[in-house]
């Protein structure tokens, strides 16, 4: 299914990303990358530490270029020169990145409400209505007017899920959403991203090496392999589990030691 | 009566008011607000929310009928709803009610009550100051020894960011303020026909004043503002923590090899840039006067006595000391955040510039009492 034929149309709908190339400068990060998200559905890229998974979703976003290789929104390139179509697809797009980046002097709610003020022409009673709403979505209501460093670890995540999807976004964008929670507040989280998803109708592009969440969330999954430097595995990860022919990829979904050929000769 | 482009309908008959929902939600740049359709429905004993005439189940309608729920809920208003689509429906499902005590009553402090809590801090500010001052006594013997716990390597390369980086800017201000001095003295000095005593001017006032606050000035914005910046952002990264974490103290790991480099150089800047401004001032005496350089030279001889550049020595060590500490001191207890490291560099600059006005000012005073 994330397989493409690179001469098939353009689909209308969903994100395409096309024969893309990852490097910075000389060192190649990734090549020949091509997969298709199709829309309501939750992609997950996969891969281990170092192997250019988040460098893959901020060149999805458009927060580093490359000169090799296509990326389309619905069949449209966010590439582009044109200052009011890349804001409307910028407004098309969630992210929540790694670290949440909250706005570390603004409130909650204010974090929440600033992409509405820059993208929307709603007024302030407006833009709390939506606030409180999102907010109430993730399991934050009333949070409104506390600092992000008054939250915990698990509530700045949801926090800057808020943000996130502060524009009703059709594409949302998770680096590692559960990176440095406990089981459990990372369990809530996925299922909150589930719903999410089921009731927004948006498509998830998330970054993680995190297996349990991996297989809870996960519609469809990329593997990016860190020795060839391209993409070795396509496909729903439970099925990957039982059915890929990649020792790399069984390594890595079942958490099984790698034959090392160098330590077998030893 | 209906509005924003149609996007809702209030019909209201036997005390029901029925909110008809209508249109295209994800496309209305404007749309109404929970508390403005309450004003408009004036006193109903209950609501239906219809969603019968929506082109789409937009999250926008959700956050509406979410607020609409809680806004008459308030007020305690039945509210049903009717027919809204079925991802409206899960959405409002999703969404979870605030909790009953989130609405904290905050109580404004008292006016003696916070002019107390602000005197408290005050005083535990001058408590952390003098700690600092007396660790910074205490441990610089352990660095002259080498026991301290430092990097001999941060502490060549704080000197080189100190010290040779710091020259261009020196050079270029020292030379100017040099210049600037001759100007006004050559002016001046010439309508009374004592042009010759530019020199005297120009030496003296670089030597005992000028050279040194100037340098400390540049080294404050351009030295301690890092200073501050760089750890407050370990402090709000949790290096600072795991330095503690490991038995070592952030004072000597980080503050007294600063400490050490700013004293060690702001002396010798301020040679370097008293020599500078004495150029400044020899070049203009020249131009504007036509006093030849020699003629200068051994004039500041005789008018610049040995004790001016001791004068402006101490002070210069007296600066770099202040510096220092102000910026460690500042940049340690820094918050957590990215606003407070800007915040922290701020500071740390106008605390520098006052101190060292007013250490200049009790040094002129001390030495015009000493008669020096």
């Amino acid at each position: 299914m994330a397989e493409l034929n690179p001469d098939a149309p353009m689909p209308e709908k969903g994100l395409v990303v096309r024969g893309l190339r990852m490097a910075f400068g000389d060192t190649v990060v990734q090549h020949d990358l091509s997969f298709y998200v199709a829309p309501a559905n939750i992609f997950v890229i996969m891969g281990v530490s170092g192997c250019g998974k988040s460098t893959l979703l901020r060149h999805i976003i458009d927060l580093q270029r490359s000169d090799v290789g296509d990326i389309c929104f619905d069949g449209q390139r966010l590439i582009n020169d044109d200052p009011a179509e890349r804001a409307m697809l910028q407004s098309r797009i969630g992210v929540l990145f790694q670290s949440t980046a909250l706005w570390s002097s603004m409130t909650v709610g204010e974090n929440v409400a600033l992409p509405m003020q820059l993208h929307t022409q709603l007024r302030p009673p407006e833009i709390r209505d939506q606030v409180a709403f999102k907010l109430a979505l993730v399991g934050l209501a009333g949070q409104e007017s506390k600092m992000p460093s008054e939250l915990s670890g698990g509530m700045q995540k949801r926090a800057g899920l808020a943000r996130a999807i502060a524009l009703d976004p059709d594409y949302l964008f998770l680096d590692e959403p559960s990176a440095g929670l406990d089981p459990i507040t990372s369990q809530r989280l996925d299922a909150l991203i589930m719903r999410l998803r089921d009731a927004l109708g948006v498509s998830v592009i998330a970054v993680s090496h995190e297996l349990p969440s991996i297989f809870t969330i996960a519609d469809d999954s990329i593997y990016l392999d860190n020795e060839s430097k391209t993409a070795i595995a396509h496909g729903n990860p439970r099925e990957l589990v039982e059915n890929t022919p990649e020792p790399r990829v069984r390594a890595f979904l079942k958490r099984e030691p790698i034959d090392e050929p160098a330590r077998e000769s030893a | 009566m209906s509005g924003d482009g149609a996007l809702y309908r209030l019909d209201a008959a036997d005390g029901e008011c029925v909110v008809c929902l209508a249109g295209d939600w994800g496309r209305a740049e404007r749309l109404p607000s929970a508390a403005g359709i309450h004003r408009d429905m004036g006193q109903p004993q209950a609501v239906v929310i219809d969603g019968s005439d929506l082109a789409s189940g937009h999250p926008r309608v959700a956050a509406f009928v979410h607020a609409l729920h809680h806004e008459l809920d308030a007020a305690g208003v039945s509210v049903t709803e009717r027919a809204l689509p079925q991802n409206v429906d899960a959405l409002v499902a999703l969404a979870s009610p605030p909790p009953a005590a989130v609405r904290q009553t905050q109580r404004k402090p008292r006016f003696l009550a916070s002019l107390g809590a602000r005197f408290q801090n005050q005083v535990r500010i001058s408590q952390d100051a003098a700690a600092l001052v007396g660790q910074a006594l205490a441990r610089t013997p352990a660095l002259v020894t080498g026991r301290a716990q430092t990097r001999w390597r941060d502490f060549v390369d704080l000197v080189r960011e100190t010290g040779a980086a710091s020259l261009p800017v020196v050079t270029v201000v020292n030379l100017l303020i040099g210049a600037v001095l001759g100007f006004i003295g050559a002016v001046q000095l010439a309508t009374f026909g004592a042009g010759m005593y530019l020199a005297d001017l120009v030496g003296i006032a670089s030597a005992r004043e000028m050279a040194a606050i100037m340098t400390a000035f540049i080294m404050a914005g351009r030295i301690g503002a890092t200073f501050a910046a760089h750890l407050a952002t370990m402090e709000s990264n949790e290096e600072i923590d795991a330095l503690r974490m490991i038995g070592v103290s952030p004072f000597e790991f980080l503050a007294l090899p600063r400490l050490a480099a700013l004293t060690l150089m702001m002396p010798l800047l301020y040679l370097y840039g008293t020599a500078l401004a004495i150029v400044g001032g020899m070049v203009v005496a020249h131009i504007v006067l036509g006093t030849p350089p020699i003629a200068f030279i051994e004039r500041l001889q005789d008018a610049v006595a040995f004790r001016q550049f001791v004068i402006g020595l101490i002070k210069s060590v007296a600066f770099g000391i202040l510096i220092a500490l102000t910026s460690c001191y500042i940049g340690l207890h820094a918050g957590r955040n990215a606003a407070e490291v800007g915040r922290a560099a701020t500071r740390t600059v106008v605390v520098c510039i006052i101190g060292i006005i007013s250490i200049d000012a009790v040094a002129a005073l001390c030495t015009n009492a000493l008669g020096i």
